[in-house]
């Protein structure tokens, strides 16, 4: 059983469990919290599961959690970890079930005052625009030759297909599309799953929200972001659907089965894994990559029908300022022990963040570092932040993905009526519109932790810096 | 006399997810009613409305214990219900071994669902038999 006198404080912001712990830890493990979010983590098995990650076969340099990290599967959600490549393992519990989850953010040239006594309607039209598609299908329905595009090309198929700009794509994280990605490697079951799925949210915490920016911090990167005070953005929360949750099931299962061949013991079955250059590494990798191609096409459609919404209601173009993948294994570069090695690293609930002249930066960003957007809950703000140089020598160029749950779906829904909210909610001017009352009360913002306290460490330990601080007008829930 | 066959189900708290508590008379009988809390979640109430069923698929399942047997079975009845866009409310096991099982299922057409179940995990799938003979196991739902 861990206690906090087995930690080693390294910085006010980060904490250390020595790989002397336990036997089987292979490196240490890091946790990035303030000693509040510290202990909150001894509620659930969060830090139980970062130490079996921690274990994992080829794993270097350390096992990180993020400020916003609670219990998971196998990983906990908030967890970073990277394996050597190419012989080092990759766990599809270590990217989780909602392949390429991530939030994508639209820039107007709109202020509050613009779209002030609007917001009702604004909310009606969005919600008519955009499905949840819990059960019901989207607004296309894919023949395979098609959904195999998607999967091969992610955003700019869509893109290509008249639903974007041409460039949109150069705005996203890996420009919405990974190369790797094969379709063949995706059962007809999970394409079935999500060939009438594009440009739908779901459920859960997945949202869509229109903001103001309530705060600027840093003036200068926010000019060169085309971000100013009270100015309207919308961000988009979801992923990869049923097809990505499919695959992930999948492999899951074929990771379980093939652990004998590979010698690989584990103590947590959704830590399942393979070497990443056998076959049922390969063969998962680029079963994701369709999935995370699929994800960055559904935050595409989900964009274009935002857009028609802006366009009829206020004759606005909206333009996309960045968008990030939190659930996603990439192979990457990174200085570790003074050498640079090729690592495969394993994002679940956390937030690339390279920092700037990255080379995987695009220009328009070099000098700012990349975007990094981090949704809070519908009540509380969000943030928008840039990677820097020293976040690159800590968690291999991450940071969180949001506020983090505190509280179970049970106990929130013991504490908050879910009508009573969304009237509340309205009072404080934010317009909700919802297909679940449960689930808006599910999702209340007294069920998560304190988003201001979780940034406040992000920027301290200097992984990420502020920039921009959101307020939500309108909130888009499935 | 006849006694009551003990299976039930209880959804219990989870921090971000739904935990299904499951307790049963025998290993069958914790399947079946993994099924209905599954079915539960899915659409409240609604297998206790349904008699008649329009839709039959087959299920085939080798696993390598049978916690996970029973997380591979509620997935694969799960990946049926998303794309039929259906509920399963009956299961009939035609084989049934402690690794394998072969079982039909039946259910119906629903217009939508209550949760969106993106899988289930194995987090907590650890069958054991009680001192009672009774079999449990919690299951927990990614939502």
């Amino acid at each position: 059983m861990i206690t906090k006198k087995d930690f080693k404080k390294i910085t006010p912001f980060i904490w250390e469990i020595p790989k002397t712990f336990r036997v089987d830890m292979r490196v240490p493990a890091r946790i990035l919290a303030s000693e509040n979010l510290l202990d909150d983590l001894f509620k659930d098995s969060s830090l139980e599961q970062l130490i079996n990650v921690a274990t994992l076969p080829g794993i270097q340099k350390a096992a990180y959690c993020m400020p916003d990290a609670h219990e998971g599967y196998g990983f906990p959600i908030g967890a970073v970890a990277a394996t050597i490549y190419p012989n080092g393992v990759i766990s599809p519990g270590g990217i989780g079930y909602d392949i390429n989850c991530g939030v994508r953010l639209l820039k107007s040239n709109l202020e509050f005052s613009d779209i002030n006594h609007n917001q009702g309607l604004l909310a009606k039209r969005l919600y008519e625009e955009i499905p949840s598609g819990v059960g019901r299908g989207g607004r296309l329905k894919l023949e395979d030759k098609k959904l195999d595009q998607v999967l091969s090309q992610g955003a700019q198929f869509l893109i290509n297909e008249g639903y974007g700009e041409a460039k949109d794509a150069h705005f996203l994280e890996s420009f919405g599309k990974l190369s790797n990605a094969d379709p063949n490697l995706v059962s007809k079951h999970a394409k079935d799953r999500g060939r009438d799925q594009l440009g739908t949210m779901g459920a859960g915490n997945h949202f869509v929200e229109v903001d103001q920016i309530e705060e600027i911090f840093d003036n200068e990167v926010a000019s060169k972001l085309g971000l100013f005070k009270n100015q309207i953005v919308i961000l988009i929360h979801t992923g990869s659907r049923g097809l990505g949750h499919q695959i992930a099931t999948d492999y899951i299962r074929v990771m379980q089965s093939s652990l004998h061949k590979y010698n690989i013991t584990l103590l947590d079955r959704e830590l399942a894994c393979a070497p990443f250059s056998s076959e049922e590494g390969t063969n998962y990798f680029n079963a994701m990559a369709s999935a995370a191609n699929f994800a960055w096409a559904n935050r595409q459609l989900i964009s274009w029908g935002i857009r028609l919404v802006f366009k009829e209601m206020f004759n606005e173009d909206l333009n996309i300022l960045y968008d990030v993948a939190h659930n996603i294994a990439k192979i990457e570069e990174h200085e570790i022990e003074g050498q640079v090695k090729k690592v495969i690293v394993h994002r679940k609930g956390a937030t690339r963040s390279f920092g700037p002249n990255h080379p995987e930066v695009i220009d328009e960003y070099k000098e700012t570092g990349q975007p990094v957007i981090i949704p809070g809950s519908m009540g509380s703000s969000s943030y928008i932040l840039v990677g820097t140089i020293e976040g690159m020598k800590e968690a291999f160029g991450s940071s969180c993905h949001g506020a983090g749950r505190r509280m179970s779906r049970h106990a929130a829904l013991r504490e908050v009526q879910g009508k009573k909210l969304k009237i509340d909610l309205e009072t404080q001017g934010i317009f909700i519109q919802t297909g679940s009352i449960k689930g808006l009360a599910e999702e209340a913002p007294l069920a998560y932790k304190d988003i201001h306290e979780v940034i406040d460490i992000v920027n301290n330990a200097q992984i990420a810096k502020k920039v921009a601080r959101l307020k939500p007008i309108v909130v888009i829930k499935g | 006399m006849k006694s009551k066959v003990k299976k039930k189900y209880k959804i219990v708290p989870h921090i971000a997810d739904i935990r299904l508590q499951l307790k049963a008379d025998g290993l069958k009988h914790l399947f079946e009613v993994a099924l209905q809390g599954m079915d539960e979640i899915l659409k409240k109430g609604f297998c206790q409305k349904k008699t008649k069923y329009s839709k039959t698929f087959e299920i085939k399942i080798y696993s390598f214990d049978t916690s996970s047997l029973l997380v591979d079975f509620l997935s694969d009845v799960l990946t049926f219900s998303h794309i039929q866009k259906a509920i399963f409310c009956k299961v009939k096991f035609t084989e049934f071994n402690e690794k394998n099982l072969t079982a039909k299922i039946k259910g119906s057409a629903v217009e939508n669902f209550d949760e969106d179940i993106k899988a289930v995990s194995y987090h907590e799938a650890d069958i054991v038999k009680d001192k009672k003979g009774n079999y449990k196991t919690n299951i927990i739902f990614d939502i």
